[in-house]
């Protein structure tokens, strides 16, 4: 069992780091979850409840890192910024999830 | 058949015409679909809750792999009666307009769904959309209510009551 463990815990070198702080995973899973049509800019911030600086600064870290993309979009006249999860962001967070889950041997 | 066959229908029947490069069609697609399921026609798209409100991520994997068909309007599929006057009604009460769908929808889910009381459910929505007026929130719930509730006879009957006063009034006035 002990080696099982250490195996997982060797297996997290194979992760990005930079995934890991609460607001990101927060972000990842939802955008994970909404594919191509993407969030908003206001959507996010209202529905995870993330003030402006913390959610602008870790929606610019994840564009760095090439994980999300964004544009600008209209809605009923209103310029809207949109964050997208790219296919690299996709991948990310599933190989982030499944160790999550075998390191918290929830079965996946 | 596919299901999208029998959405494509409905989006038809409303003279919807989508284009998946346009944020507001993307948005209306999804809250039509979930009006409709609280409504309790079967789509086969389940909405839960995300950061967008009520979202079938399954009609999001449609719009894209069959963008098309969705908007050359394909489908062979004919909707029954009650369908069509499910169409009518969620056409003529919200407009196909983004906001009030959006709403409407958010409350329904929270109402319905998740069983809340109404004060709750417009809390959910108020804390979900903080970014629309109290009155596009107040016409939005308005027009949910009026889109997913059927009054019963007793609230027609206190509906009746409630009013007849001013009927009264109103009668009286015209005979003067």
């Amino acid at each position: 069992m002990q080696s099982d463990v250490l195996s997982i815990l060797n297996e997290s070198e194979g992760l990005d780091k930079k995934v890991f702080s609460l607001v990101r995973l927060k972000l990842l899973a939802s955008l994970a979850a909404l594919g191509p049509d993407g969030a908003t800019y206001r959507e996010l911030k209202a529905a995870l409840d993330i003030n402006d600086g913390v959610l602008f600064a870790n929606l610019n870290v994840l564009k760095d890192m090439g994980y999300l993309t964004s544009e600008k979009i209209t809605s009923e006249g209103k310029e809207l910024e949109l964050y997208i999860i790219t296919s690299e962001g996709q991948g990310g967070w599933e190989r982030t999830r499944t160790w999550l889950c075998r390191f918290l041997h929830c079965g996946a | 058949m596919e299901k999208r066959k029998k959405l494509i229908a409905f989006f038809k029947e409303l003279g919807f015409e989508f284009n998946i490069s346009r944020f507001d069609d993307r948005l209306i697609a999804q809250k039509l679909v979930c009006l409709l399921e609280l409504k309790g026609i079967d789509l086969g798209y389940s909405c839960s809750l995300y950061v967008r409100g009520p979202y079938s991520p399954d009609l999001t994997k449609d719009l894209y792999a069959h963008t098309r068909e969705f908007e050359n309007l394909e489908t062979g599929t004919r909707l029954t009666t009650a369908e069509k006057e499910a169409a009518g009604e969620l056409g003529r009460i919200f407009g196909l307009k983004p906001i009030l769908l959006e709403v409407g929808a958010t409350y329904g889910y929270y109402a319905i769904r998740q069983d809340c009381d109404p004060l709750e459910a417009l809390r959910h929505v108020k804390r979900l959309k903080p970014f629309y007026s109290e009155a596009q929130i107040a016409i939005g719930i308005s027009k949910a209510k009026e889109f997913l509730y059927k009054p019963t006879r007793k609230d027609l009957e206190d509906l009746k009551k409630e009013t007849s006063i001013w009927q009264r009034a109103s009668l009286k006035t015209l005979e003067h």
